[in-house]
């Protein structure tokens, strides 16, 4: 095990440092937002970048690297709050067509890492609440051999700059069914599609789509038809290591503008850094940033430790950081004081994507059951306790 | 950043799980489970076992005749030996004074203790600590004045673990009154004319804590670890070789499994605790938290020197500290009515433990190491001692 970063990794985080807090600044970035948080321009600089194809094989496009990668980079992407899709176009779709296995989907994929095309996973729904094989959205077959889907999607991150969606709807079964899912490609514009774009609290942007019987050919289906859940299994995997890493970026960042806040600020005739209560209070979010960046590290060394064990560590970073995520940037604005909860001033903005990343696939709370479950059909220890009793 | 782990080494971890399969005798076992304090036979007689294995000094490197273990090597034997119920090695002996001798000690001096310490033969009473010096050991008063060849000290020492049953001390005394950090450390003869040591029983009704007094006692300068005056920067360098082993993982990780046994147990009524939904909810926040100090402790064990200058052992003394008793706490829930029956640790009561009342098996020795174990967030430094470090030292607050 090595914690430390390679001379590679350390590179590629320092330009991806230097890049970001040129042109991600929060003072600067109002325009962005009003036009939807993209600019061709600039996604075509972030191809260049390479950062649209970190973790994707290189005969696909991509650069070759995994997880660890993914994580770097959605490090810095929390620390200065880029609001462009990213997440959701390299990590989450781009995982999905990966996983897909689907020649169609694989052909798209070099064009999405070179920013020609904008592909978005269009899966959650209202009621999935963080379970992946919720799926709702209906395809019926049409005589023709298409389909027919109707649903509604929510918080479709990205989805308001898409030019296809990878739609996911129930070819058999019901909602929750791990079977019958299937994947299938659907154009912006293709009739019965409405699509509603929604900012974000945290200024990201998303659609929020209603599908009524919008049809499709047999072609457009991506991969198996019923099979598409390992798929979304996969694409959820990278999409929350992905988040748990911008969670860490976000708090990291978070705490720092606070600690020197605290040395500048003055009441009582000090500076705020001076009081004992709040020197304490930061060496707690200090430690609670710390231990978060260490499920993430568990969870990278066990993401490719087979699907249930990856399933559980990764459980279990979104739990832990969701709760330091919140105590962290609930505190820094507390610390700020009455600043820390205007618009202007960024601290609160880091509190509001925390929020938003809390709520990504599936919320503390969610995982929490899940992983509390597994303790309820957990085994007896296999060392024994004292057995004899005094009685 | 590469997180693979070595096959490797996880065939060391099954070796460690055969040999303790095959030696740890159960009687041991079976007193180290339950959560008093342990007892200085089965902690000697089970080092001597490691040893005759041809495990001298686990945490040892081989230069000193140890195992030269790598830190992940010796992370794994101390996790498997702590869940399979085995008591720890003395802290003492092989954490802080040992190394203390061999990284800074005269040859004599390394002579007299190597050998013993990995064969388990020394028990060492550390006193550091004094009524008005705890988490603050600049204050301590104890002196330690030199006539001729011969130290004499004189002063009063607290929580002095194991003196009672020591047969070797180490005092933290003044040797320089005119420096705030003139301190020295030196060996003292437990039995030497002058030395008294009185028990401190504490809230777990156990005997592990005393106060050690010090009138005219007499000791050779031979017996000063390395140079006089050095006794601030030795205890630092202790801090800091131990830092990764400030949140006492494997005794966590068997605090941990202990209470999902009890958890798991089929009450009268068929039911089992673990069934309730808040109570599954809460254990599973505990197995997260240990994750997270484990895979800290992994980043502190695995860093090259130099790495980073985050306070890692801080961190993970408040957390790894604070668990013990949120576990304690769930513990104490798994036992009903029986949290608030005395059972006396067997060495304390005259009647041993035919003297215990009723109750599960599991029940003796819970409420003694719940009560103790509210010292965790004090010792080593108090909690508040280490979030004043953190601001200070990484946050420069």
């Amino acid at each position: 095990m090595d914690f430390s970063l390679s001379q590679e990794q350390q590179i590629f985080q320092d330009s991806a440092r230097r890049m970001l807090e040129t042109e991600c600044r929060f003072e600067t970035r109002g325009p962005l937002i009003a036009k939807g948080s993209f600019d061709g321009d600039r996604w075509r600089a972030i191809a260049e970048m390479g950062w649209l194809g970190m973790a994707l094989p290189e005969e696909h496009g991509g650069f070759g690297g995994g997880a660890i990668e993914t994580a770097l980079l959605m490090e810095e992407i929390g620390r200065v709050l880029m609001v462009e899709p990213v997440w959701a176009i390299a990590v989450l779709t781009a995982h999905a067509l990966l996983a897909s296995g689907d020649e169609r989907a694989l052909a798209l994929l070099p064009r999405l890492v070179a920013g020609e095309v904008l592909p978005v996973l269009a899966h959650n729904e209202a009621d999935a609440g963080g379970v992946t094989e919720h799926v709702a959205t209906v395809a019926t077959p049409t005589a023709q051999g298409g389909w027919r889907i109707s649903g509604e999607k929510t918080l479709v991150v990205g989805g308001n700059i898409a030019d296809r969606f990878l739609v996911s709807a129930r070819t058999s079964g019901r909602t929750g069914d791990r079977e019958g899912i299937s994947l299938f490609l659907v154009a912006a514009d293709a009739a019965g599609l409405r699509r509603q774009n929604v900012r974000l609290i945290d200024n990201r942007w998303a659609a929020h789509l209603l599908l009524e019987n919008v049809q499709v050919d047999k072609a457009d289906v991506i991969g198996r038809v019923g099979g598409a859940i390992d798929a979304l299994d996969e694409a959820h995997a990278y999409g929350l290591l992905a988040a748990c890493a911008e969670a860490i970026g976000v708090m990291d960042r978070a705490l720092w503008i606070t600690r020197d806040y605290l040395k500048v600020r003055k009441q009582f005739g000090t500076t705020l850094s001076s009081f004992q209560a709040l020197q304490h209070r930061m060496s707690e979010m200090l430690i609670e940033l710390e231990l978060s960046r260490s499920m993430l590290h568990r969870a990278l060394s066990l993401f490719h430790a087979g699907p249930e064990i990856r399933r559980q560590a990764l459980a279990a970073a979104k739990v832990h950081i969701g709760r330091s995520g919140k105590f962290v940037c609930g505190q820094a604005i507390q610390l700020h004081g009455g600043i820390g909860v205007t618009e202007e001033y960024v601290i609160g903005h880091y509190f509001k994507r925390m929020t938003t990343i809390e709520h990504e696939l599936g919320h503390s709370h969610f995982h929490l059951q899940r992983l509390a479950e597994l303790e309820q059909r957990r085994g007896t220890p296999v060392a024994p306790l004292a057995a004899r009793n005094a009685a | 950043m590469d997180f693979s782990l070595d096959p490797a080494d996880e065939a060391f971890r099954d070796e460690v799980r055969q040999f303790l399969r095959e030696k740890l005798p159960a009687d041991i076992a079976e007193r180290s489970r339950r959560g008093y304090h342990p007892l200085l036979a089965d902690v000697q007689a089970w080092t001597r076992i490691v040893y005759d294995h041809g495990w001298p000094g686990p945490n040892w490197p081989a230069e000193w005749g140890g195992c030269g273990w790598t830190h992940l090597r010796q992370f794994i034997f101390e996790e498997e030996c702590a869940l399979a119920g085995a008591p720890q090695l003395d802290v003492a002996s092989f954490r802080m004074f040992g190394p203390l001798i061999m990284t800074f000690g005269s040859d004599a001096l390394k002579n007299r203790y190597r050998d013993p310490i990995l064969r388990g033969e020394t028990c060492w009473g550390q006193g550091f600590s004094e009524p008005n010096a705890g988490s603050d050991l600049g204050a301590l008063t104890t002196r330690a004045v030199r006539e001729g060849d011969e130290y004499v000290i004189n002063g009063r020492k607290i929580w002095t673990t194991n003196a009672h049953v020591a047969n070797v001390l180490c005092v933290l005394a003044r040797t320089n009154p005119e420096s705030r950090r003139g301190f020295s450390m030196i060996i003292v003869d437990p039995k030497a004319p002058g030395v008294t040591i009185r028990p401190i029983i504490d809230i777990g009704e156990g005997h592990s804590l005393n106060e050690t007094i010090f009138e005219d006692v007499r000791t050779p300068v031979d017996n000063l670890i390395g140079e006089e005056g050095q006794g601030w920067h030795y205890a630092k360098s202790l801090l800091d070789n131990e830092r990764a082993s400030s949140a006492e993982i494997p005794a966590n990780k068997f605090n941990l499994m202990k209470l999902r046994q009890m958890a798991q147990r089929k009450r009268g009524d068929g039911t089992r605790l673990i069934d309730d939904p808040g109570f599954a909810a809460r254990l599973a926040r505990l197995e997260i938290d240990l994750q997270a100090l484990e895979f800290l402790t992994l980043r502190a064990l695995t860093e090259k020197a130099g790495g980073t200058r985050l306070p890692v052992g801080s961190l993970l003394k408040v957390r790894g500290s604070e668990l013990f008793q949120k576990t304690g706490e769930m513990q104490l829930e798994a036992l009903g009515d029986y949290v608030s029956y005395a059972y006396p640790p067997p060495e304390q009561s005259p009647h041993g433990i035919a003297a215990w009342p009723p109750g599960p098996a599991f029940a003796p020795g819970v409420v003694a190491d719940f009560m103790y174990r509210r010292a965790t967030t004090i010792y080593g430094g108090a909690n508040e001692v280490q979030r004043q470090i953190i601001a200070r030292s990484f946050l420069e607050l």
